[in-house]
């Protein structure tokens, strides 16, 4: 609460967004800000992560942005960089360089809430992915009102049925396939497309099925590349020279999960430290962006006869203005989440329940992945348009 | 960071002791890893020695799951901290930014060993006793103790009782250091060394800052005063050789310029990058950073060295 004068108060919220560019932010900062001016509490954002709280000697405002109500009328919700990014957002351990010069991490959760406090912010909404949700936690269990914002590019954060950016990159996505289709088609060869999805395929599945790919691989469902290659024989025809196989980043061969013996496909570093983790420690790879159309590509170019050629869409898809369907979302996230303050659920997450935007614990959501189930309507879907998905469903 | 201050009992937090080795100084040696490290290098092998404090490590070959124990799923381990996938997979996952701060009594709850400390604090007596396991082989070769990290000048006061202590015992003594220190942490534990071991990793102050997080002026100039002030000591220069980075030519021959004017600085050692520091990475749940990087060629290195032999005159082919 911010006092005002003559014994008036105003309730004084803050808003930040973790690392990493994704189409929207500005519009879940201006729904934020449009649902907190109407309920006549002030709101600000923090600079670059929580920087702009630990470092505010770095910044000529303090750090903190007031979102006047001049600002917002004048916020373009297509843009992303109102408040600036920072690499990390684990106020638990900020590197730095201390006085003798040497580097160390430092815990600066105190000073951070120490700071809130003098700024008489009560509740900070924090608009993160999967492992910002964890700090989030973390920070709430040590006092802070904390809510926030599901952001996933993969859509794979559990307890949400979409998260903002998602439909974005989806439809960057399908747009990059789309050309990659026509120049299979031209150079009559098997293109092998590596999109964005490490442990959850709705990237991969969704686009897939906008474009009708021959084949999607997917983290969820171990490919059988034996099969593969006996369904791209049957399609490939000498009346349609060309094929297309949609592979996210995280898919896994059912023949380097038999064997043992080969490394495994995936991140299993990444993999680690997610839901989906292994668990075998000792034979590891760090995986390289690519590597699963380049293993796609190789392994299926032994086996049949047309020529294969992996691409990478990899990080590209990130970048851009958001979709129609972003900006809806990403204002009701926003929106939500100030509702989500005013009702006091502190320590959640804004869902989106269709037709709903609920609250959910974070214990709800951190520790899940929400990967695509085996009797999802998506798997239906493209069962019926006739694209291989890694196995005989 | 804390180094230990305590001289009359030293005592410090050791990482781990490795006997027989053979190529970190004189002869056959033990090698001593202290924990903590006062620069953060992008390649680092040895990710378990960067924080001073022990850590926590999982190794989930010794977990036995929630079935059969599930005990780091309960209070009092944090909220959070440790996890099973939803289905039939038992396997117990880490979260590491909510289980990271268990400390050795919350790690000693697990009755598999799965959850264990990286280091542990130890005196110098223990260690020292430890390492005279091995007396007579160093006798025979010549070799002795070796203190490694991490980076063991920051604690010196331990570090000079283990050396003080070794020489005592008749020892030969080495150290491996980036010297990204206070000259005064050298000057105590210099005294006790026989052979100094010291990265070269980048003679470009600016990349020295980009890859390692501080520039180098003052491993400079410590490496410099170091070579004037303690002329008995043998200096072995060292660069850990990363495509990319700093193979090459460039870099070696700034650092011969650098060395060769200091004739106790009897060799200069290339260290081919590897990456053998991935398991550790997938322990502690840290990111692996220089994720696209890959060992130097043969080729590339036996140029190289080349240059160095030509340098310190042994010319006639590759060492």
């Amino acid at each position: 609460m911010k006092e005002i004068g003559h014994g008036n108060f105003q309730r004084r919220i803050a808003i930040m967004v973790g690392a990493g560019y994704i189409p929207g932010l500005n519009a879940v900062i201006l729904g934020a800000a449009l649902a907190a001016g109407k309920l006549g509490w002030e709101i600000v954002g923090i600079r670059d992560g929580f920087d702009g709280l630990l470092y505010p000697d770095r910044y000529s405002d303090g750090g903190l942005l007031t979102l006047s109500p001049e600002l917002v009328a004048n916020l373009d919700p297509t843009a992303s960089g109102l408040l600036g990014q920072a690499p990390r957002i684990d106020p638990f351990h900020v590197r730095r360089v201390n006085d003798d010069d040497m580097v160390e991490e430092v815990d600066m959760s105190d000073e951070l809430l120490k700071r809130l406090k003098k700024e008489d912010i009560d509740a900070v909404i924090s608009v993160v992915g999967g492992r910002g949700l964890s700090i989030l936690f973390k920070l709430h269990r040590k006092g802070l009102n904390a809510v926030c914002v599901p952001r996933s590019i993969e859509n794979d954060i559990a307890a949400t049925a979409v998260s903002f950016g998602f439909n974005s990159a989806l439809s960057f996505t399908i747009e990059m396939l789309d050309r990659v289709r026509q120049a299979a088609q031209s150079a009559r060869k098997i293109a092998v497309v590596e999109v964005l999805g490490d442990q959850a395929g709705w990237l991969a599945l969704q686009a897939g099925i906008a474009v009708c790919a021959d084949a999607v691989l997917i983290p969820e469902i171990p490919c059988d590349l034996q099969t593969l290659a006996a369904r791209l024989k049957d399609k490939v025809t000498p009346r349609r020279p060309y094929g297309l196989v949609v592979v996210a980043e995280g898919a896994k061969f059912l023949e380097d999960i038999q064997t043992q013996t080969v490394k495994p496909s995936v991140n299993s570093l990444k993999a680690s430290l997610s839901p989906l983790a292994t668990g075998d420690a000792s034979d590891h790879v760090i995986r390289k962006s690519g590597q699963a159309a380049e293993t796609v590509a190789t392994r299926l170019q032994l086996l049949i006869a047309e020529e294969t050629f992996p691409l990478v869409l990899g990080p590209w898809v990130r970048g851009g203005t958001p979709t129609a369907v972003d900006r809806q979302l990403a204002l009701g996230y926003g929106a939500g989440a100030v509702r989500a303050v005013e009702a006091g659920s502190y320590g959640s997450m804004v869902t989106f329940v269709p037709p709903d935007m609920k609250f959910v614990p974070l214990t709800d959501t951190i520790n899940k992945i929400r990967t695509v189930p085996s009797d999802s309507m998506f798997m239906q879907i493209a069962s019926s348009l006739g694209i291989f998905l890694g196995r005989e469903l | 960071m804390t180094p230990t201050t305590n001289a009359s009992a030293p005592s410090g937090i050791v990482l781990n002791i490795q006997r027989y080795c053979s190529h970190d100084g004189p002869g056959i040696r033990t090698n001593v890893f202290l924990k903590g490290c006062s620069l953060r290098c992008k390649w680092c092998g040895n990710p378990e020695s960067i924080a001073f404090k022990p850590e926590l490590s999982y190794d989930p070959r010794k977990c036995t799951g929630k079935k059969a124990c599930g005990v780091c799923l309960k209070a009092p381990f944090p909220e959070g901290g440790f996890y099973v996938v939803e289905g039939a997979d038992d396997t117990i996952h880490v979260n590491w930014d909510l289980a990271g701060d268990c400390d050795e009594a919350l790690a000693s709850l697990c009755p598999t060993g799965a959850l264990e400390m990286f280091g542990k604090r130890m005196t110098a007596d223990e260690v020292l006793a430890e390492v005279e396991k091995d007396a007579s082989i160093y006798r025979s070769t010549g070799g002795g103790i070796t203190l490694s990290g991490g980076e063991c000048l920051l604690q010196p006061d331990f570090s000079a009782a283990l050396l003080k202590g070794a020489h005592e015992r008749g020892m030969n003594t080495a150290i491996e250091t980036a010297c990204n220190v206070p000259w005064k942490f050298l000057e105590q534990v210099l005294p006790h060394v026989d052979t100094m071991l010291h990265d070269h990793k980048l003679t470009n102050t600016e990349r020295h800052k980009k890859w390692t997080g501080v520039g180098n002026e003052r491993v400079l100039a410590n490496f410099k005063k170091a070579y004037e002030t303690f002329p008995d000591i043998d200096f072995v220069a060292r660069t850990p050789l990363i495509p990319g980075i700093n193979a090459d030519e460039e870099h070696i021959r700034a650092v011969l310029a650098f060395i060769r004017p200091h004739k106790n600085v009897i060799d200069y050692e290339l260290l081919p990058y590897h990456r053998f520091g991935l398991g550790k990475y997938l322990s502690l749940g840290v990111v692996y950073e220089l994720d696209d990087y890959k060992t130097p060629s043969d080729d590339l290195v036996k140029h190289l060295q080349a240059i160095i032999d030509e340098a310190f005159g042994r010319t006639g082919g590759t060492r």
